[in-house]
């Protein structure tokens, strides 16, 4: 059973610009002039009860619109939705009985109160009954392991801290799907792993359908079995994480740096770039496994640093442009433009 | 931990049943508050009363001076005081966002309470307490204290008159918060219509010239927060208690209607075209 | 002697360079001053509702006509508007731990602040006169007469004479007046300057500035202190308040040369007191400040 179908759906903004240019200003603030944003193009899709679903791309991609689109924040353009077999756009309070959300960058709960007392007000706004709440409460609290701060005024949290109180109000009402926005954005590496055991743990046990958007491939490798990656406001990949990590985790990039000046010779395996004594590799995992890379690079010399990055989500879109052969033109320069950001993160990892 | 899923919101209560919790949660909750920041709010309750204290003051002086001031004599202008005081303060104690309004659809932050199963607007409204405003509210009752000749029934009158008139501050204020959907920052506009709906109501109605008083009725409503009651007051005038109240609704019914229709044009965080 | 000159220019140039810098600082911030000129507006016109009430009929409320209470009121309210907000600022910086850190710097404190705060409220002052100005012509329609400058009251006959007598006293009036507001924003600020210093001692000392301006605020602001019962105004007469907001708006209505010199002197006698006070209370403060380890 699907529990969310979106058909077509389209979300244009029209947003004000004022030209450069002080008469040019002057005259726009009398005649304002607009420009459209096509920030969802006709998205397609289905989700099944139970999935876990990603929804991937980069920033501005057209990933928070959707869902807030799914969620009932926004009104589409065109184009048309069910959650739950309500419609978002005209049916928002009947939905919102039944699915949570989290949005990373906007808090549910109140800033100034501790979140035992969030969670009073939230089960008050869902109309849990008082028994079923303290019941609730208490096991969300051992669950997320919140009993530390529960009574912690929430602006004395740290983040992950919060985002963990967030998932856990969010689930107060027992929701059927859960929206997730970004819930990682700005979270240490700790954290981020204990919020994907957290929703791994969810899905498993209770059968919550999951729908999460991130522009962090790592976020969502462990916990999602679909991954749907949008770009420019359209699909381009939809498909199993397994499809998806073969294609994506297939080439990794490798830095090395030596102690002393070396000869970078290594058949099959030319540097992207290099210096006498440092150099970044591309390597195709189907063609050389990891363990052969590294054996052959420390036995050139000395090794003082080694870093093996995954390719960065940009590429991997770019890559799927260039090899769909649609828009040839677009995708050769975003592969371009890619390649130069994965060069400079390389850069950044070995200083 | 599988009954996650078995348990289903509770919507047995009624509508409004669940309102009235929700609000009265909240207000619990802000006593708590309340009693956090103790000083702070003796320190806010001891300027308020020390800032219509000196305006008590002047008007004795004056009065002492020139007798009745627009037709106020200082009894009635002290009962203007207390009673916008405790409209002003009920308005803010139960509708603490009234005039955070805009800045919160500005941020985006409305996204959270649209993704509430409850009325945004009143959901919004609704979810804030601002501390001082008790001191506004208690003021109106100390004052009518003070004032010799007031038995039960002014008591319950003066409640009748200012529960009403705390609904039309929170329409008036409320709505000019709305016009944030129509114009991107309205924070000047919206600061200026609350700043001259209180100050044009502290002082007489006599004062004004006659088609000043047209606005007075109109978009700044110190007419129905003051002068109206004020007169009803005097008189023990029952009967037009509920005109006052239907007045207040139909201010509500306005402002939320200017709320809705803001709300289709609402485009969540990032995209308004705001400069705040 | 010639050392003490140069240090003299030294500590005018300092302070000078503080209060353009301010003045530069606040000009780019124009757009926060907009609330506090409505809000001026504001109260202008309530009250001239109000002395058009009370002065109904032509009568005046001891000796003040309509058009000199509006005036007066226009004038008094300027200092708190323009010239009196140090309080803040000054308690901000100080819980903020801002003046321990400018405490160390070598030069003379109190007057450094003095100038860089009283200069950031220059173009208040300007502004909110001109606007004061504006509103006030509107209503009464012109300046207050100089009738009293000749010395021939007659019942609000604007003067008669030549034109360039007329022009003089407008002139001299107009001086007086500014300097008058000059010396109220300097009192108000050593006054205010003494009551933030109590931070130093007191975790939450916004108590004694409300009452200091809840007091001016009776005392001179919203009315005439003439207006005062006279066992009150009897006291008040030996207090600063009547010269942060009275003088300036005596001056203005009810001018007369030797009673504007003789209200400006005491305004500096106060000042004096005032800035005497701001530095015992600092040199205190300062001295807590190092026993804490600022």
């Amino acid at each position: 059973m699907s529990v969310i179908q979106i058909q077509q759906l389209t979300k244009h903004f029209r947003t004000r610009f004022t030209p450069e240019g002080r008469g040019k200003a002057l005259r726009a603030f009398f005649r304002p002039q607009y420009r459209l944003v096509e920030a969802v193009k006709g998205i397609s899709l289905e989700v099944d009860e139970g999935e876990v679903v990603a929804f991937l791309g980069p920033n501005g991609a057209g990933k928070s619109t959707t869902i807030k689109m799914l969620t009932g924040i926004l009104q589409p353009t065109s184009g048309g939705s069910r959650v739950l077999g309500l419609d978002p756009s005209r049916q928002r309070q009947q939905l919102a009985w039944q699915i949570g959300s989290v949005f990373g960058q906007r808090s549910q709960l109140w800033y100034h109160l501790p979140p035992a007392d969030s969670f009073r007000l939230l089960g008050a706004i869902y109309e849990v009954d008082k028994p079923v709440l303290a019941r609730r409460t208490a096991e969300l609290v051992e669950r997320f392991g919140l009993g530390d701060f529960f009574d912690v005024a929430v602006r004395k949290l740290s983040l992950g801290q919060r985002i963990r109180c967030e998932i856990a109000a969010s689930l107060l009402h027992a929701p059927r799907v859960l929206f997730l926005d970004e819930p990682t954005i700005g979270l240490d590496v700790v954290a981020r792993r204990e919020i994907r055991g957290l929703l791994q743990e969810l899905n498993r046990n209770d059968k919550v359908t999951v729908f999460i958007t991130s522009h962090d491939m790592g976020d969502i490798e462990k916990i999602c079995k679909r991954a749907i990656i949008i770009h420019h406001g359209e699909v381009v990949v939809d498909e199993s994480m397994k499809d998806l990590k073969h294609r994506a985790l297939a080439r990794k990039y490798v830095g090395v740096r030596y102690q002393s000046p070396v000869t970078f010779a290594i058949p099959g395996l030319p540097p992207i770039k290099h210096t006498d004594r440092s150099a970044s590799f591309e390597v195709d995992t189907r063609q050389h496994t990891l363990q052969e890379v590294v054996n052959k690079l420390s036995a050139l010399g000395e090794l003082e640093d080694i870093t093996i990055e995954d390719e960065p989500l940009e590429n991997i879109i770019a890559d799927i442009f260039a090899s769909r052969n649609e828009q040839s033109a677009r995708g050769v320069a975003v592969g371009l433009a890619g390649k130069a950001l994965a060069a400079q993160t390389l850069a950044g990892g070995q200083s | 931990m599988n009954e996650l899923n078995t348990i289903q919101p509770a919507r047995r209560t009624g509508r409004l049943g669940a309102y009235l919790r929700f609000m009265g949660m909240a207000f619990a909750v802000n006593v708590k508050a309340v009693l956090e920041y103790r000083l702070n709010f003796l320190l806010q309750f001891f300027g308020m009363m020390l800032n219509n204290a000196a305006f008590a003051a002047f008007w004795a002086v004056l009065i002492a001076r020139t007798g009745a001031v627009g037709g106020y004599g200082f009894n009635d202008v002290m009962f203007v005081w207390g009673f916008v005081s405790s409209a002003f303060g009920l308005a803010h104690i139960v509708f603490g966002n009234i005039r955070g309004l805009s800045r919160i659809v500005l941020e985006g932050s409305l996204d959270v309470y649209l993704l509430q199963p409850k009325d945004v607007w009143l959901n919004l409204l609704a979810s804030r307490t601002i501390v001082s405003a008790w001191g506004d509210l208690a003021y109106g009752f100390i004052i009518l204290a003070l004032l010799p000749g007031h038995g039960p029934l002014h008591w319950l009158l003066f409640v009748a008159l200012m529960v009403p008139a705390a609904l039309i501050f929170v329409a008036v204020f409320a709505g000019a918060e709305s016009l944030c959907f129509f114009m991107g920052n309205s924070s000047g506009i919206s600061s200026a219509v609350s700043e001259f709906l209180l100050t044009f109501s502290l002082y007489p109605e006599g004062v004004h010239g006659a088609w000043f008083r047209w606005v007075l009725y109109t978009i700044l409503p110190s007419g129905f927060v003051a002068f109206v009651p004020l007169r009803i007051f005097k008189a023990l005038d029952w009967p037009l208690v509920p005109l006052l109240w239907g007045i207040a609704i139909g201010y509500l019914a306005l402002s939320y209607c200017l709320f809705r229709v803001g709300l289709k044009r609402y485009e969540s965080g990032n995209r308004m075209d705001a400069r705040v | 002697m010639s050392r003490r000159l140069t240090r003299w220019r030294a500590d005018w140039r300092t302070g000078l360079t503080a209060a353009s810098t301010a003045i530069r600082e606040k000009l780019a911030f124009r757009a926060n001053f907009a609330g506090t000129m409505l809000t001026y507006g504001l109260f202008i016109m309530v009250f001239s509702r109000i002395w058009a009430n009370a002065t109904a009929g032509g009568t005046t409320v001891a000796g003040y006509r309509y058009d000199m209470l509006v005036w007066y009121f226009i004038i008094a309210e300027v200092p708190s508007f323009a010239l009196g907000r140090f309080f803040w600022s000054l308690s901000r910086d100080m819980k903020s731990g801002q003046v321990a850190y400018l405490v160390s710097r070598p030069y003379d404190f109190v007057g450094y602040q003095f100038w860089e705060r009283l200069g950031s409220a220059l173009p208040d002052l300007f502004i909110i006169l001109g606007e004061g100005l504006l509103i006030g012509c509107l209503l009464t329609g012109g300046l207050p007469p100089l009738a009293e400058w000749a010395g021939a009251y007659s019942g609000g006959q604007p003067l008669a004479g030549s034109g360039l007598a007329w022009l003089a006293g407008q002139g001299l009036r107009a001086l007086l007046v500014v300097m008058s507001l000059l010396l109220s924003g300097s009192l108000n600020f050593y006054l205010q300057f003494s009551l933030a210093m109590t931070a130093f001692w007191l975790e939450e000392n916004d108590a004694f500035y409300w009452i200091f301006q809840k007091i001016a605020l009776v005392v001179g602001t919203l009315i005439p202190i003439e207006l005062l019962p006279d066992a009150a105004r009897a006291v008040a007469v030996w207090t600063p308040f009547p010269y942060i907001a009275y003088a300036p708006a005596r001056i203005m209505v009810a001018f007369q040369l030797p009673e504007a010199l003789r209200l400006m002197a005491v305004q500096l006698a106060w000042i004096a007191i005032g800035l005497v006070l701001a530095r015992l209370v600092f040199a205190a403060s300062s001295r807590k400040l190092s026993i804490n380890g600022g």
